[in-house]
């Protein structure tokens, strides 16, 4: 009861103080008004309903037993309150000190408890407040006197029309149970919880109400939360295919969340499965390993982080991730909480990744090519893949090896090269394409093919590049494979050549043996008849006659080889001579290095192409250099072939060497068929060369040099006064 | 010039070459039969006079060279004179390891082909000869008795008919009178001659 209610009420009731705390108010003539709690304790009596009490009828004679065991019969409560005083410890100053403990311990409990209390007067409509009242409504405690107009405008305007409604049937009776907002005078909306009672005068009349309020703001705002959190939870799990679940210390299921039912598509209504119900949803072929697992958890108290299949209801198949942590509370084991999420599209497109990573690895095996990727900003981070390690040498399943480890392989020849091309590729931010070497630890060279692309960011910065490595090792070797292959048909053509032109060397002379034999053999037939005695006339011109037929039959084989040769269709086309001189040039290096020779080519610039027939062409200038290199077998030196335009416009090619030079007689002769001054000659290179220039339209001459060796010319008309 | 007359035959497949070498012998006196293919020649009787073969080298479908080879196997012991346009020393060495009378390369001169071809005649003529005269010695050995023979043998060996009765366990006598048969039906002159005829028969030199 409020300070202020007891001091304007005393004068009304004889106030008897009956122990320390326990007290009632009386009437005059003996009626009670009043006693709390702790009397009727100390009385040890069992009362009907204390608002009874207040009813103020007598009590009928009430019998106490003391704590000391001492009984006591007293004949109304007026006997008793009676005995009370002359039992009495303390006094009015007692209880009055009392009273005031208990009322600050009251307000303590009210501020603790953010409780406060409120007694309205329905006669004039004053409100008496609490010290945590005043607080509650933002004000200063007993701060001004309130009323219950000054109290409603404190109402929230949007709850005020409830409250009021609500009051007015608390005026009714009824209990004033309510929840509103009010507005404390810094604006601040707080929400508070009324509950009250009716204090009824003696003739019943209902004279006060009497109640509590109580600030639940923080209360309700955390309610709020809650929901929200939990709304968000149940969102979230929906949102990401995730149920929790909880097992018991026993191992069971406890609880299923709405999620985790949606994702095994079972009834939420059946609540949380059974183990059997549980595994049977289990994809058969992961049931056992589940069934362990579950079992393990349970024996050694552990968690889970486990991946495996569950078969819906429908027959849908379902990919599920299961993580658990075991709870503790200090050493007791209180169960499993956990969650399970659906991961069946990440799992599908994982295995879709994996089959295609390992397509791709496949693929890259095939074809000896790795794939890699670096930034500029850190170009020793390399991404590369499996394959590149393998052409690198390393090892895949010793991971990737940094970029120090690869820059070490390549070989050192090629290492300062390869560096030059990268820098180029980022200042440039250029595509780049190089072949290189790499030395392995076990000493084999590979030949290795390089591509990169630049990567460009949106506004055009280079990032870094990206390329693949390819081993050409052996398409390396094939062509070095090719280009020896073609050298040695180039030999052989020539080879060819040569031993086609012994043969039909040898098969003409075969041919014609034959009717100069049968000639001399008549001839000398016939010298014979002549020398007898008596010369057979008749014998003579015989042999006379066949031997000029068989003279005859030599000149037909002769002129029919001519023409053998000639029917052959000699095909002339536009011809760079630079580029038929490095081809030829070419081919006779070696033979030239093989007697210390040198070969030199001096190309003119800009000259117009000629028409020529190419292979002849190669032949003419394969004798002149064949020439020259016999020519200076002994003496080594140096064969420059030369090509330039002469005053006439004509391409002028030549062929000089260092060598034994010309024949003191007979140099107006080197060109005539079957003139060789070398000992396994025939005879014929020049004369050849001297045909082919000819038929060109051009010129072959040989001039002595000043100091030593002789050096050959041929000029060939351009191909505009050809066709000219 | 002709000291042996003899048969000369010419395989070459150029008919310009064969008939001039014809004409050329013929100047000579020498008969010359000419085949243009080996088959022909093979195919022909041999008569028994002093021969020889031309050859050519190059022949179509078979070389010179084989038909040498053929000869030999079929027992055809004609001296051969090789002609060819074209010869290397390889062939030259087979063909002379063979048993060939001269390698000529073509043109020839006609002389050398004339010693080769009487070389040749001379050759085959005296090889005939001795071949005869080995079938006459066989004949008249032949005709000798078999205890004859074993005399002869003994008498070849330069053994005296004292001796040779001795080892025949006869009289002197007897074989007196068996030596002077043998000599008989031999036609030996003397006993140096029959010693020489023994050794061509090859008759045992002892028992």
């Amino acid at each position: 009861m409020s300070q202020s209610a007891s001091k304007r009420r005393t004068c009304s009731y004889d106030m008897v103080e009956v122990r320390l705390d326990g007290y009632t108010l009386t009437g005059t003539e003996g009626e009670m008004y009043f006693c709390n709690a702790r009397c009727l304790c100390i009385w040890a009596v069992q009362l009907a309903t204390r608002p009874n009490l207040a009813d103020g009828r007598k009590l009928p004679g009430v019998q106490l037993t003391q704590p000391t065991g001492e009984q006591r019969t007293f004949a109304d409560v007026r006997e008793l309150a009676k005995w009370s005083v002359a039992n009495a410890l303390g006094g009015l100053e007692l209880m009055s000190r009392d009273l005031q403990e208990s009322k600050t311990r009251l307000e303590e409990a009210q501020r603790i408890a953010h409780v406060g209390h409120w007694v309205w007067d329905l006669g004039n409509d004053g409100l008496t407040w609490s010290d945590e009242t005043y607080r509650i409504f933002g004000l200063r405690p007993q701060e001004r006197p309130m009323n219950v107009e000054a109290f409603q405008k404190m109402i929230h305007p949007e709850d005020r029309e409830f409250f009021l409604r609500a009051t007015q049937e608390a005026r009714g009776g009824a209990r004033p149970d309510v929840e509103y907002r009010i507005v404390r005078p810094s604006g601040e909306v707080r929400i508070v919880y009324s509950q009250g009672a009716v204090i009824r005068d003696v003739p019943g009349q209902p004279r006060q109400r009497f109640g509590t309020v109580q600030d639940i703001t923080d209360r309700k705002r955390a309610e709020e939360e809650l929901q929200q959190t939990q709304f968000y939870l149940v969102e979230g799990q929906r949102l990401v295919h995730m149920g929790s679940w909880a097992l018991n210390p026993s191992g069971l299921f406890e609880y299923w969340s709405q999620e985790l039912f949606k994702i095994y598509g079972l009834d939420p209504q059946n609540g949380a499965p059974t183990l059997e119900q549980y595994l049977a949803t289990v994809h058969p072929q992961d049931r056992d390993f589940m069934a362990n697992t579950l079992e393990r958890m349970h024996a050694e108290r552990i968690g889970c982080d486990v991946k495996k299949r569950i078969v819906r209801p429908d027959g849908e198949q379902r990919y599920l991730r299961c993580v658990g942590i075991p709870l503790f509370e200090g050493e007791v084991f209180k169960g499993v909480l956990g969650t399970a999420i659906d991961i069946t599209e990440q799992e599908l497109l994982t295995e879709k990744l994996e089959r295609q990573q390992a397509h791709l690895t496949e693929a890259q095996k095939l074809i000896h090519t790795g794939s890699w990727a670096w930034r500029v900003r850190d170009p020793t981070a390399v991404e590369v893949s499996e394959e590149l390690y393998r052409i690198f040498g390393f090892d895949p399943a010793e991971g990737a090896p940094t970029w120090e480890q690869y820059f070490e392989r390549v070989h050192p020849e090629d290492g300062l090269k390869l560096t030059g091309i990268r820098e180029r590729a980022i200042a440039e931010k250029a595509y780049y394409d190089h072949e290189f070497r790499i030395l392995l630890p076990n000493g084999k060279v590979k030949w290795i093919r390089t591509v990169g692309h630049p990567v460009l960011s949106n506004i055009g910065d280079l990032e870094g590049f990206v390329g693949i490595s390819t081993d050409i090792t052996e398409l390396k070797s094939a062509e070095q494979e090719r280009e020896k292959r073609r050298q040695l048909e180039a030999d052989l053509t020539h080879i060819n050549r040569v031993s086609t032109l012994g043969e039909m060397a040898a098969s003409l002379a075969h041919e014609i043996k034959q009717p100069i034999t049968a000639a001399v053999s008549n001839a000398e037939a016939c010298l014979r008849w002549l020398a007898r005695d008596q010369p057979d006339m008749l014998e003579m011109r015989e042999a006379a006659t066949e031997t000029v037929k068989e003279a005859r039959r030599a000149a037909e084989i002769i002129n029919r080889t001519r023409s053998l040769f000639q029917k052959e269709v000699i095909k002339r086309e536009a011809v760079d001579v630079n580029e038929v001189i490095n081809e030829v040039a070419s081919l006779v290096r070696e033979e030239g290095a093989r007697y210390s020779i040198s070969l030199r080519t001096e190309f003119g610039t800009g000259l117009p192409k000629v028409s020529a027939n190419r292979v002849q062409l190669q032949q003419v200038l394969i004798n002149l250099m064949l020439n020259g290199i016999e020519a200076m077998k002994d003496t080594p030196g140096e064969l420059i072939i030369k090509s330039q335009r002469d005053e006439q416009g004509r391409v002028l090619i030549s062929v000089r060497d260092t060598g034994v030079g010309l024949p003191a007689e007979n140099a107006d002769k080197i060109f005539n068929a079957f003139f060789t001054t070398k000992p396994q000659g025939i005879g014929m290179g020049l004369a050849i060369s001297r045909s082919i220039v000819e038929s060109h339209g051009g010129r072959i001459w040989a001039q002595a040099n000043l100091a030593r060796g002789a050096t050959f010319h041929f000029t060939l008309p351009h191909e505009r006064v050809i066709s000219a | 010039m002709t000291a042996v007359p003899g048969l000369v035959f010419i395989i070459d497949d150029d008919a310009g070459v064969r008939n001039a070498v014809q004409r050329v012998l013929k100047s000579v006196g020498l008969n010359a039969e000419v085949f243009a293919a080996p088959q022909d020649f093979l195919r022909r009787k041999h008569p028994d006079v002093a021969s020889c073969l031309i050859l050519d080298v190059r022949l179509p479908g078979i070389s010179g060279l084989e038909v040498q080879r053929k000869l030999i196997e079929a027992g055809i012991h004609i001296p051969i004179i090789f002609i060819t346009a074209h010869a290397d020393v390889p062939m030259t060495v087979r063909a002379m390891k063979s048993g060939a009378v001269e390698f000529l390369t073509k043109p020839f001169r006609d002389q050398d082909l004339l010693d080769a071809i009487q070389q040749a005649l001379e050759g085959d003529h005296r090889r005939r000869q001795e071949q005869n005269e080995l079938a006459e010695l066989r004949s008249r050995y032949e005709s000798l008795t078999p205890r004859e023979r074993q005399v002869m043998t003994l008498v070849a060996s330069g053994m005296p008919t004292k001796v040779i009765a001795s080892v025949l366990g006869t009289s002197e006598v007897t074989a007196k009178v068996h030596r002077s048969q043998i000599m008989h039906k031999m036609q030996a002159g003397s006993l140096v001659q029959l010693g020489r005829m023994a050794e061509k028969l090859k008759v045992p030199a002892k028992v």
